[in-house]
């Protein structure tokens, strides 16, 4: 259980490199690349502390945010790009 | 006793894997190159390193096998995809097309 | 693994005033779908695992794709022209929208031309605010401008890079704007 706890720790501090990227004021499309890995991240971390706790249902949430918050990312991504398409030179 | 012992030093060791893996592909962001080769590292950290990390847990516990598969299936599948569109969607189309659409 | 939440419980705070700090609306969404994966973390390490539920779907998915609506659809200068214009040549007219699109994109606005068959039309659509301004190719050379809209006029006198007659007209009555 020490191990899983240690191994917590250093999940949380792999969360906040991404965190720190989207408050840096940089390209849109590398917010949106720190945007897929907190995803990806926060709900890795959901299914450790499931694991720990011993809590079906938190796993439970963490998958469905996985597979769910993904797919608005990819309409995310999309919309984005037909905005940039139709002339916001600030997108690039 | 001894197979609880091997089960403990592997799923350890899957961890640490995955853990490894993360802190070697998300500081990419940071750097100074293009969006393509952030992404792709960025892509593969968070997959492989995911993926060592379930393995890890499943080790460990392996009656919460369902859901563990369930996200090892989604993550492999909604990451490659997800990849894919932000490589497409990133790189701006050519100048042709683009000036097309607007007058 | 209480201080763990605690860590992510600050990071919540940070992660929406982070959100009301964006000023760039398009970044302003995708940063929202940050703030929603570190609440329905949260949500869930605090045990209350619908309220995760709710916000994972709800505030990565419907809202982002609402906000995402609401900007399109509101941050648009339309402009209106005249279809004998845009068709023949259209120089004037092609470097205007370049350089519109400059200035305009810095306060995160679009262009777009709505063109329209004669200048009765026209006119007529300024007057029934159907587009924001109206362009006209003028004889020899050269575009006049005419805009309703004060916030506009503003912007485009204070950092115009192109030769232009620009012209403010208010509505006669009760203008919407």
């Amino acid at each position: 259980m020490m191990l899983l706890t240690v191994v917590l720790w250093g999940m949380v501090g792999a969360f906040l490199l991404p965190l720190y990227h989207t408050a840096r004021r940089r390209d849109i499309w590398e917010t949106m690349l720190a945007l897929s890995s907190v995803a990806t991240k926060s709900s890795l971390i959901l299914l450790l502390v499931s694991v720990i706790r011993d809590d079906w249902m938190m796993g439970l949430v963490g998958v469905i945010t996985l597979s769910v918050g993904n797919a608005g990312f990819m309409l995310l991504a999309h919309l984005l790009r037909r905005m940039g398409q139709s002339g916001d030179s600030s997108l690039g | 006793m001894v197979t609880h012992l091997w089960v403990d030093i592997g799923s350890g060791i899957s961890l640490g894997t995955g853990l490894l893996f993360w802190f070697w592909g998300t500081p990419v962001l940071f750097t100074r190159r293009s969006i393509l080769f952030k992404l792709h590292y960025l892509s593969v950290a968070d997959t492989l390193g995911s993926m060592a990390f379930m393995v890890g847990l499943l080790l460990r516990r392996p009656r919460e096998w369902p859901l563990l598969l369930l996200a090892v299936l989604s993550l492999v599948m909604w990451n490659t995809v997800l990849g894919y569109v932000l490589a497409y969607c990133s790189t701006p189309e050519p100048p042709e097309s683009r000036h097309g659409s607007g007058c | 693994m209480d201080p763990v939440v605690n860590v992510i419980m600050v990071l919540l705070p940070l992660s929406a005033g982070l959100l009301v700090l964006e000023t760039n609306p398009y970044r302003a969404l995708v940063v929202r779908g940050v703030l929603g994966s570190v609440a329905a973390l949260l949500y869930a390490l605090l045990g209350a695992a619908d309220v995760a539920l709710t916000e994972a779907l709800v505030g990565t998915l419907l809202a982002v794709m609402l906000y995402a609506v609401a900007v399109r659809s509101s941050l648009v200068v339309r402009l209106g022209v005249l279809q004998g214009d845009l068709a023949q040549g259209g120089g004037g007219l092609a470097h205007l929208m370049t350089a519109l699109r400059q200035v305009l994109g810095q306060e995160y606005v679009q262009v777009e031309w709505v063109p329209y068959g004669e200048l009765e039309a026209l006119q007529q659509a300024l007057a029934n605010q159907e587009v924001h301004g109206i362009c006209l190719c003028l004889e020899p050379e050269g575009v006049q401008m005419i805009t309703p809209i004060q916030r506009l006029y503003e912007i485009l006198q204070r950092e115009w890079p192109l030769p232009l007659q620009l012209e403010y007209q208010p509505l006669p009555a009760g203008g919407g704007h």
